[in-house]
């Protein structure tokens, strides 16, 4: 199974019509990768999806890079008894 | 210049002040003074209270049978009488909507004067309008009404250049002698001082009107004169300072404290040509003549006269709610009667532009996602007043490129009569705003998306909620 950063980074790629390897971590969903409003709740709602979880809106939509997306979803799963690659 | 006069600290507070004195969301926004005004009359200080329209008997009188009409095709009787009922509800049984006025030349104005009487209604009362023809009031009396108004045009233009009199004293002797036919067929006349904000104040209006005072006090008070301000071009001014014949707080106070006529004998009639229509009747309200004439949507002839609709809610700001003049008890206003009447207006091909105040389609409806996020968080931050208890219209967002996912869940909340948290989040609702984002820039729309597009779209993508709430 792959990692959450893996499977972060596969849907990010995806929803934002991008190649993998142009995304790092340490990138803003918005200012670095060009995530639109839209795009942004369709980001929230592939990773609800891809993970089983269900996701506070506006926490979830308060990260900001995909680093911190890593970790918010790591806790969410945490929290909510997904189990997890590392 | 540049040097502060006086400092203003920050009062910080983590509990927000709404200022729900003023703006209690369930009402319009209320109208309150804190200081009475100045307005220097012939150079001299006059006090205006404005705070006393709370005790004053403000009324609103209607002329949509009459001016109304002047600026569209007849109606029918049918029409005419479902209005008048509209009108009925909307006034309330204290009639704050005081009397309507009908043309009374033709076989259909009478017919319809009898059916809207035949409804039993006690407001608004039935005027008539006559020219200022002494034969005319035998159409008064026909009609057994007890007030006509009658055309008194008081400005050099209309007495010399329209009329054709010869002077002004054939002018006013001509007028008085149809008021005193008035007098002796039982009929209240009120005179409408026509083109009154373009007219020679001191020379005619003030001498004829001082006139017509002396005529009154020799008849029953059932009967005295009644004065309509016309501002036929809506010339009129609201501003403190103005001169006349403009000046709408020296017109008032000429007629009313100079002339006395008393201020329930006196009725501003205006219209928009400079898009001072509503507040120039307001302002009439505030400075002492207790009736404003007004149409529905104020539909009108040219640009149209005070909306109806502006001063029933101008009439509950200034009154501080929905009580009598005299606080015992509701005033009976229903305004939801104009939302029916927009309908039933638009149902007849009588046009109201969508964004028209109070009435249009899309009068409390915004496209901009940001405002749709605010509206989501709390509709009173981009909604005037609780639009939906008082004109049974919440407020809406019309979904375009620039509503965002907050408009989109806004739109669906509100389809499925979703409140707190029931309501679907804005990431449940991504499939619909995708829908919409690709019809703006793979397919080059460039119109908003109808009502019925979406609920197609809401109907595929949320077909578990449409069938809980709209099957």
């Amino acid at each position: 199974m792959a990692t959450v950063e893996e499977r972060v980074k596969a849907i990010t790629a995806r929803v934002l019509g991008l190649e993998l390897d142009e995304i790092k971590s340490e990138h803003s969903f918005t200012q670095d990768l060009g995530a639109e409003s839209v795009q942004s709740i369709e980001l929230v709602a592939m990773f609800e999806e891809e993970f089983g979880i269900e996701m506070d809106e506006d926490a979830a939509l308060a990260v900001e890079t995909v680093g911190g997306a890593v970790e918010f979803i790591t806790q969410v799963c945490r929290q909510q008894g997904v189990e997890l690659e590392e | 210049m540049g040097k502060a006069e006086k400092l203003h600290p920050l009062v910080d507070s983590e509990v927000p002040n709404l200022l729900e004195q003023i703006f209690p969301y369930s009402l319009p926004p209320l109208i309150r003074f804190d200081s009475p005004v100045i307005e220097y009359i012939d150079g001299e200080p006059v006090e205006f209270d404005f705070s006393s329209v709370k005790d004053r008997e403000l009324l609103i009188t209607d002329t949509t049978f009459r001016d109304g009409q002047q600026a569209r095709p007849p109606y029918t009787v049918d029409q005419m009488v479902r209005i008048f009922d509209l009108l009925s509800r909307l006034g309330g049984p204290n009639g704050v909507i005081r009397q309507t006025e009908f043309f009374l030349y033709t076989k259909n104005d009478r017919e319809t004067l009898d059916r809207c009487r035949a409804l039993g209604h006690k407001y608004p009362e039935c005027t008539g309008w006559i020219r200022a023809v002494k034969g005319d009031f035998r159409l008064v009396q026909e009609a057994g009404l007890k007030e006509t108004g009658m055309l008194t045009s008081c400005s050099d233009y209309h007495i010399f250049h329209k009329s054709k009199f010869r002077s002004r004293k054939e002018c006013m002797d001509k007028y008085c002698e149809v008021v005193d036919a008035a007098f002796e067929a039982g009929v209240r006349p009120r005179c409408h001082l026509e083109d009154l904000t373009r007219a020679d104040i001191d020379g005619f209006v003030l001498p004829f009107v001082d006139r017509l005072m002396e005529m009154s006090r020799q008849v029953p008070a059932r009967q005295s004169v009644k004065i309509r301000l016309c501002d036929t071009m809506g010339f009129g001014i609201s501003y403190p300072g103005a001169e006349l014949p403009r000046s709408i707080p020296k017109l008032i106070y000429k007629l009313n404290r100079e002339c006395g006529v008393p201020s329930d004998r006196l009725e501003w009639h205006g219209h928009n040509d400079f898009h001072k229509v509503h507040v120039n009747a307001a302002t009439a309200w505030l400075y002492g003549c207790d009736a404003v004439n007004t149409t529905i949507f104020g539909f009108g002839e040219r640009t149209g006269n005070p909306p109806l609709e502006g001063a029933i809610f101008e009439y509950i700001a200034l009154k501080g709610g929905l009580s009598t003049s005299l606080g015992a008890g509701l005033c009976g206003i229903d305004t939801m009667a104009i939302t029916e009447l927009a309908n039933y207006m638009r149902s007849i091909g009588l046009p109201i532009p969508d964004n028209y105040p109070f009435a249009g389609r899309a009068f409390n409806t915004t496209s901009a996602g940001i405002h749709a996020g605010g509206l989501r968080q709390d509709e009173r931050i981009y909604n005037v007043f609780d639009t939906e208890r008082l004109l049974g219209l919440p407020p809406r967002i019309a979904i375009t490129d620039k509503s965002g996912a907050d408009g989109v869940a806004h739109w669906l909340n509100e389809l499925f009569g979703l409140k707190g948290d029931e309501r679907i989040s804005k990431i449940k609702v991504h499939k619909l705003a995708r829908w919409v984002m690709d019809q703006y820039e793979q397919e080059g729309r460039l119109t908003a998306i109808s009502d019925q597009e979406l609920e197609a779209k809401a109907k595929e993508f949320y077909p578990d909620y449409w069938q809980k709430y709209k099957s």
